[in-house]
C-alpha cells in the first residue's frame, strides 16, 4: 500500500476538522483499518511520526484499531468471520460477497485542546 | 480536552473523483474496464486482438497507464483508435484524478468502450477505483499458479479474470486446477477466459461477452 499517502490524507482531514472544530492542538488520532484492506499498521505509524513534523499533529499519538473482516449470508443470514481466502458460510457453505467488514480505512476520531 | 467524532474516508477525495468519473461515463452509456496485471502478462497484445477485431463494429478509447515511456500507446494509437498516455512519472498505479484528466481529452460522445490498461503492477492498482464498470485481470501461464494466493486483493476484486500465454503452458509448471480453485476461494463468482495472443485463441469469447457487457450498459442507460 501506501503507507505515506495514506498518512499525508490523514493529516489534511485531521488538519481540517481541528481547526473546524477550533482546536490549537491535536493530542490523539485514532484510525480504523480492515484487516482487507492492504495496509499494513506498522508502516502507518512509521510514517505518521515522520509526516507529522511541523504540522498541527506534532506531539500527537496514533492510534490504530483494526478490524475484522465479517461476511453476511445472503441466505442464511448468519455472520461470520472471513479472510481472503475463504469467505464460505460456515452453516449452509455458500460462498458470501456480502461483506459487513474489514475494507475499512478511515480516521474515527481525533482529540486535542 | 475534546475528543471529536470524524469517520471520514482518508481515500475520500480520490472516491469523490471516481463518482465524477462515473456519473460522466454512465450518462453517456460507455463500458469501462480497468484492465491490470503484472508486467509482460499481454494486457496490450489482447488489446490489440480485441480492438482489431471489434474497430468495425464499435467505437472504443483507450487510456494506457505507464510509469515513464509511450510504448504501449503508440501500439494502440497503430490500430487506429483514439489512446492518452498517462505517464505516472514513478507512481505504480492510475488513481481517479489522472482518469479524469485523460477524459477530458477523449472523444466521449462517440464512444461505446473505455478500456483503462493500468500499470504494470499486481498489488497497487487494485487498491485504487477509477470510475470502471469492471475490473479485468490477466495472469499469464509464465507467472504460475501460486499468484492469485500471494496478491489476493487483485484477485478478489476482479470480475473477469484471463489465462493467457496457454501456448506456452506445456513449457511451465502451471497447475490449472490449482489455478481454478485457488480464484474459485478468493471469488467464487468471478467469470474467467483462456487465451492465447499469438495463436489468436480465446479473443473470440471475450468479444462476445464484452458485446454483451457494452449493450447491456446502453440499455440500462437509455
Amino acid at each position: 500500500m501506501h503507507e505515506v499517502s495514506i498518512i499525508q490524507s490523514v493529516i489534511e482531514i485531521v488538519t481540517d476538522k481541528a481547526i473546524e472544530n477550533k482546536l490549537t492542538k491535536v493530542n490523539k488520532v485514532s484510525l480504523k483499518i480492515g484487516e482487507l484492506s492492504g495496509v499494513m499498521a506498522e508502516c502507518l505509524n512509521f510514517a505518521f511520526y515522520i509526516c507529522i513534523v511541523d504540522t498541527m499533529l506534532e506531539g500527537s499519538t496514533l492510534e490504530i484499531e483494526k478490524v475484522q473482516a465479517v461476511a453476511e449470508c445472503t441466505d442464511c443470514k448468519h455472520r461470520f468471520k472471513i479472510d481472503h481466502f475463504n469467505k464460505l458460510c460456515p452453516i449452509c457453505n455458500k460462498f458470501c460477497l456480502s461483506i459487513i467488514s474489514g475494507y475499512e480505512l478511515y480516521v474515527n476520531t481525533i482529540e486535542g485542546d | 480536552m475534546s475528543e471529536i467524532k470524524i469517520v471520514m474516508n482518508i481515500l475520500q477525495r480520490n472516491d469523490e473523483i471516481t463518482l465524477i468519473n462515473k456519473k460522466l461515463l454512465d450518462d453517456k452509456g460507455i463500458y469501462v474496464i480497468n484492465l491490470m496485471s503484472a508486467p509482460g502478462s499481454g494486457k496490450t497484445s489482447l488489446l490489440e486482438l480485441i480492438i482489431a477485431k471489434l474497430k468495425n463494429d464499435i467505437n472504443i478509447v483507450v487510456i494506457e497507464g505507464d510509469i515513464y515511456t509511450t510504448k504501449d500507446a503508440m501500439r494502440i494509437e497503430a490500430q487506429g483508435v483514439p489512446v492518452v498516455q498517462i505517464n505516472t512519472g514513478g507512481a505504480c498505479h492510475l488513481d481517479a484524478d489522472m482518469i479524469k484528466n485523460a477524459l477530458k481529452t477523449l472523444p466521449l460522445d462517440k464512444t461505446d468502450l473505455l478500456v483503462i490498461e493500468n500499470v504494470g503492477n499486481l498489488v497497487c492498482p487494485a487498491e485504487f477505483e477509477i470510475g470502471e464498470d469492471i475490473k479485468v485481470c490477466v495472469l499469464s501461464t509464465t507467472e504460475g499458479n501460486d499468484k492469485p494466493l500471494k496478491y489476493p486483493l487483485m484477485f478478489e476484486k476482479s470480475g473477469v479474470i484471463i489465462l493467457n500465454k496457454l501456448d506456452l503452458i506445456e513449457f511451465t509448471d502451471f497447475d490449472k486446477k490449482e489455478f481454478y480453485k485457488d480464484i474459485k476461494s478468493l471469488n467464487a463468482n468471478v467469470k474467467t477466459f483462456e487465451t492465447s495472443c499469438v495463436k489468436n485463441q480465446g479473443i473470440d469469447e471475450i468479444c462476445s461477452w464484452l458485446m454483451k457487457k457494452i449493450q447491456d450498459k446502453k440499455i440500462k442507460v437509455n
